[in-house]
């Protein structure tokens, strides 16, 4: 009895002591919401050393993620071109529809482990994390809003004032705290659970079949030198051949930094749940992995900048060698992270 | 009974020693020296930035004539003043810390930049930049006068625009006759940042806790269309990214800025 009474005590004070919102479900090894450097990797380009993780700034970063209210016409969200479970692509979009159905020039990108990344946008325009929102905030055809408008909106709403003072403690809403909070959860959507990953952690007692086995070596021979190993990125720019579409004429990397030299080139993409993020490239003009590993065995296009490690011949791989390379890009795919609820949209319950 | 007791109110405490409580706040930055009581070893010191074209108070949307003769009209003039330092007749300096002011023409109360906790003493130059330096640029979201509501933050390609200057030039080919001079750039061999030190000459300014001194500048707009390169708004008429155009431009805003006078 006594006993039982105890037990009990332990039971109802831990249960109050460390009272855990009952909307983030935590079902993963990242037991609670904390930086993780999984093993092996290098060390992340951002920290939360400033903007100090807590469960209120995430919930409020993932509130906004999925809010609606910060386009101008309360249409579109971030989650409506992200969408978790194709892994934050915009699943079958080439490009994305922003506010009145305009459509963008580029494919929406796959979000996770964004903290090793020291630029993001297929052109590297962005230079911190943080201000990433700005960028979909306030294009004309993708939110078309004004960040003092965002401010004004959440400001007037009930549900927002009780976020920020719970993040915050206070429920003044500004920009920093709108950016911060937005970097806490896109910070922490994390992919290292794949294949793959156990595989290479001894977990699990993952093992790769025999054409895994031989898709990871063609894949280090012919693949790694662009996309490196553990993010599938070499976080750089290269033209990789892909055809200039002159109605656009995207010139990439250019755009940012004018030098004729980094004309049509666009940023290296992880490779992580690649299977998942169709149609493919920075023009979203490719439909499947099949047609990837194509591109560089067909006659390349010596497009302008072309990369020199494509000059010539491109890739050379047989029709085999290309399943067995597709066997093993799908050991990439998370699934613990595509069902992970504490990343999912919170007004769906 | 009474070990029960020991051993609920030791639960108690190991229940919450192991919940640790979220910071709900950031890391405050380095905090400023506040002098404790009414210390009189310490006073303040207005800066003024007076826009200007050439003797003229500047007004918007009125007629003034570049260097190479052309009419135009402001409708916009924005920039940042960064760093502010003054220099003591010993040589020894004052650094203002967190040290970033939006000069708005559109809002005169930003014209006046006030330095508090300035160690009392005769002062003989200030220096400072115009423009925000690269660590700014790069460290994320800010708020104050770096927040990126100002219309002063590049959202495509993360980076201050250093400078703004908007209006109209009968001569300008661009689409309303507009022009448009957004100059940004934070690194690199076109970086917009512009250092500028002035001499007070023969005078000082004396900071005390009694008095308040002024140092009185002038940004000028003309200056921004006379040298190093002779701007010609028929073609020269917009500017919105960091290259080696806006560099150009950072060059000819490098003497926008002049020293009037101090009064004490």
């Amino acid at each position: 009895m006594v006993k039982k009474i105890i037990l009990y005590f332990f039971v109802i004070v831990f249960g109050f002591a460390c009272k855990v919102d009952p909307k983030i479900n935590a079902p993963l090894p990242t037991n609670n919401l904390v930086e993780v450097i999984p093993q092996g990797w290098p060390k992340p380009n951002y920290t939360f050393s400033v903007n100090t993780i807590s469960q209120d700034k995430f919930a409020l970063g993932r509130a906004l993620f999925y809010e609606k209210m910060l386009s101008i016409d309360n249409s579109i969200s971030c989650g409506s071109c992200h969408q978790q479970f194709v892994a934050f692509a915009d699943a079958d979009h080439g490009v994305s529809h922003g506010i009145n159905d305009l459509l963008g020039t580029r494919n929406t990108p796959a979000l996770f482990n964004l903290n090793w990344h020291n630029s993001f946008m297929h052109d590297g325009g962005i230079n911190n994390i943080e201000v990433m929102p700005l960028a979909p905030i306030t294009n004309s055809v993708e939110m078309g809003e004004d960040l003092n408008n965002v401010i004004a909106k959440l400001q007037a709403s009930t549900k927002y004032k009780d976020l920020f003072n719970k993040a915050y403690g206070s429920e003044t809403v500004d920009s920093q705290k709108i950016l911060r909070a937005m970097a806490q959860f896109m910070g922490l959507i994390y992919s290292y659970n794949s294949k793959y990953d156990l595989y290479k952690r001894g977990e699990n007692n993952a093992q790769f079949d025999a054409a895994e086995q031989r898709g990871y070596s063609l894949f280090l021979t012919k693949c790694s030198s662009c996309h490196t190993e553990p993010l599938f990125t070499d976080f750089k720019y290269r033209s990789n051949g892909t055809l200039i579409n002159p109605f656009i004429n995207d010139i990439g990397r250019a755009h940012i930094t004018s030098e004729a030299l980094d004309r049509y080139k666009f940023k290296t993409p992880s490779l992580r749940n690649i299977a998942l993020t169709k149609p493919y490239m920075h023009d979203g003009s490719l439909q499947t992995l099949n047609q990837c590993l194509d591109h560089y065995t067909n006659p390349i296009t010596d497009t302008i900048n072309l990369d020199p490690l494509l000059k010539t011949n491109g890739i050379a791989m047989t029709p085999t060698e290309k399943q067995d390379i597709i066997a093993f890009l799908n050991t990439l795919t998370d699934y613990k992270f595509l069902a992970d609820k504490r990343f999912a949209d919170p007004n769906i319950k | 009974m009474k070990n029960i007791s020991k051993i609920l109110i030791l639960a108690l405490l190991l229940g919450f020693a192991f919940c640790k409580k979220d910071k709900k706040t950031d890391p405050v930055p380095t905090p400023v020296p506040v002098p404790t009581t009414v210390d009189t070893s310490y006073g303040k010191l207005n800066i003024e930035f007076e826009n200007v074209a050439g003797t003229n108070a500047l007004q918007f949307n009125t007629n003034y004539v570049n260097a190479k003769g052309d009419t135009f009209k402001v409708s916009k003039f924005n920039y940042f003043i960064s760093n502010i330092v003054i220099t003591k007749n010993d040589n020894s300096t004052f650094t203002e810390i967190e040290s970033y002011h939006l000069i708005e023409h559109s809002n005169p109360s930003t014209s006046i930049v006030t330095l508090i906790n300035v160690p009392k003493g005769s002062y003989k130059s200030i220096s400072f930049t115009l423009g925000v330096d690269s660590a700014r640029n790069t460290a994320g979201a800010q708020n104050g006068a770096l927040s990126q509501t100002s219309g002063m933050y590049w959202s495509w390609t993360s980076g201050y625009i250093m400078f703004k200057l908007e209006g109209t030039a009968p001569k300008s080919a661009a689409s309303g006759k507009a022009l448009i001079y957004h100059i940004g750039g934070y690194g690199g061999a076109n970086k917009a940042q512009r250092n500028f030190t002035f001499n007070f000459a023969s005078t000082t300014a004396n900071v005390s806790a009694a008095i308040k001194p002024q140092i009185h500048l002038q940004a000028d707009v003309l200056e921004f269309f006379k040298t190093p390169n002779l701007i010609d708004v028929s073609t020269q008429n917009f500017q919105m990214s960091s290259n080696a155009t806006a560099k150009m431009y950072a060059n000819n805003y490098a003497d926008l800025i002049r020293f009037e006078h101090v009064h004490n």
